[in-house]
């Protein structure tokens, strides 16, 4: 058993539901004492995650498992339990969240790298990777508002990628662009795997599930229910999906 | 601690986080960059002529620089004021606007209300060599002023941060701050010796005489931390000598006192914004 990586301790998250949902002045004047419901969207989870795995959550919709990804993320904070992590740790909910749409490519890929924690140093070191594989070409001087949605995604998707985090959370950005660069990524993935780095996503697509994980965490309502082999757990959660 | 040293850490993404702010504002622009320096000087045109010459605001000549040009004693104090008005409207809109970013990824979030503030500051120092250049020509010598100045700048841009911090916070959980400290900020300029010297409210004052106890009009209006302020820079720039000694006390502890209170609101907040949002 190696060391793990990421560490999930009785876990629990929690969000108000309001019945009026704006924040103005009104309705916090109307809303009186407390006329809110708690929804635990994650309850009581625990598990480990081993260094140099690929660990994947599954689940259906709602089970919080996106939730579950953001503590990971360190964007939302868990009510009860803790999330503890060994080495550097880089989030993908969405690719290309930060660009400036005035600003070009290239000004970008600074701006978006440092959000993710690089150094000017390391971007620069890493620039030539990041338009090469991105495919914008020459639109790398443009402004991002005159790119193709395909070449935002890509070119977000690069940036991400080439940060090269010890640990990597991704939530469902394998589906961007055509299917060769969807291939391409699904490479990249495998290399940051065989370097000794840990990636944890969220996924619907049982083929990833079974190409690229080999540990998972099945979540259902918030509760974990099974976790261990990608093998054994994801055939249980599929026979379970056609049970419903 | 560890929250200062994650800010060190995140040093160039704050400057990439001010560089956006400030490249990408006039990019469409024909005259770019020129824009963040017309707008004050369309208020001063707008200002000298309404407060100069139609209600004769008479602050009288500069002592003892003997400066006497209503342009330039409002600049003095109408740059720190538009700053100050600049750099709380973006630092308290800095959260909600990068919505999409706080949603998605982490990143020590002070970064945003520090870019929005800097950014401001960034032009403001600009307009404030300009008028220095201008107060030079106009006859007034300056130059040994200039590093008190940048000192009170520096304390300025703290002050208003602080502020910043405190009401990106309020303005996620609350939307109508926004609009709140728009009239706010509105009032705030008529109760800051802007278009006025402060000598015209310490005559009421006088008039007036005291108020509750001993408490006259003078003293609580000079409880507004931008009439310190606006005082001390004109006392350098236009007057050209050493600030008082109170209101460069009171400078100082206005900067403190928002700077702690800013840290502490934000810090206490900071990890409940993406959900709040």
């Amino acid at each position: 058993m190696t060391e793990p990586a990421v560490v999930v301790d009785h876990v629990s998250k929690k969000f108000r539901l309001f019945k009026e949902s704006n924040r103005s002045l009104k309705s916090v004047a109307m809303r009186g004492r407390s006329v809110h419901e708690d929804f635990w969207a994650v309850r009581d989870v625990s598990f480990t995650v081993p260094q140099g795995s690929t660990f994947g959550l599954i689940g259906r919709n709602g089970s919080g498992k996106s939730t579950l990804l953001k503590t990971l993320a360190k964007i939302l904070y868990p009510d009860r339990g803790t999330i503890s992590s060994t080495g550097r740790l880089a989030a993908m909910l969405e690719v290309g969240s930060g660009f400036h749409p005035e600003l070009s490519g290239r000004e970008n890929i600074y701006l978006n790298g440092s959000i993710l924690g690089l150094s000017r140093k390391q971007i620069s070191a890493r620039l030539d990777e990041i338009i090469d594989f991105s495919e914008v070409g020459d639109f790398i001087d443009q402004p991002v508002k005159n790119y193709s949605s395909g070449m935002y995604v890509r070119l977000g998707f690069s940036i991400a990628i080439t940060v090269r985090p010890d640990i990597l959370v991704v939530d469902e950005v394998l589906a961007v662009g055509d299917s060769a660069f969807q291939r391409k990524s699904a490479k990249k993935f495998e290399e940051l795997r065989d370097g000794g780095r840990t990636v944890i996503l969220v996924t619907h697509s049982m083929a990833n599930i079974r190409n690229m994980c080999d540990h998972v965490a099945w979540l259902d309502r918030g509760k974990l229910v099974r976790v261990g082999e990608a093998k054994p757990v994801s055939a249980e959660y599929e026979e379970f999906m056609r049970s419903q | 601690m560890t929250y200062f040293r994650e800010l060190w850490a995140s040093r160039e993404l704050l400057l990439n986080l001010t560089m956006r702010e400030i490249t990408g504002r006039y990019k469409r622009t024909v005259l770019g960059q020129l824009w963040s320096l017309l707008n004050p000087l369309a208020s001063m045109l707008v200002y000298t002529i309404v407060f100069g010459i139609i209600f004769r605001s008479d602050p009288g000549p500069g002592d003892p620089s003997g400066l006497d040009v209503f342009a330039l004693w409002l600049l003095c104090g109408l740059l720190p004021f538009q700053f100050f008005q600049n750099a709380v409207n973006g630092g308290m809109g800095a959260i909600w606007a990068n919505t999409a970013l706080v949603k998605k990824v982490y990143f020590p979030r002070t970064n945003l209300v520090l870019a929005a503030s800097f950014s401001a500051a960034f032009n403001w120092s600009i307009e404030m060599l300009i008028l220095a250049a201008a107060v030079l020509v106009a006859g007034a010598f300056v130059l040994p002023f200039l590093p008190l100045v940048v000192v009170f700048m520096v304390l300025l841009v703290i002050m208003s941060t602080g502020i910043g911090l405190i009401l990106a916070v309020v303005n996620v959980y609350f939307q109508d701050m926004q609009h709140i400290i728009g009239i706010a900020l509105r009032l705030l300029m008529y109760l800051s010796p802007v278009v006025y010297p402060v000598s015209y409210v310490a005559d009421r004052s006088a008039n007036f005489g005291p108020i509750v106890g001993d408490i006259t009009l003078l003293q609580i209006y000079e409880l507004n931390p931008l009439e310190r302020f606006i005082s001390v820079f004109r006392q350098l720039l236009y007057d050209n000598r050493l600030p008082d000694m109170s209101d460069t006390l009171w400078c100082l502890a206005w900067t403190i006192v928002f700077a702690v209170v800013g840290i502490l609101v934000f810090k206490a907040n900071e990890k409940k914004l993406a959900e709040m949002l």
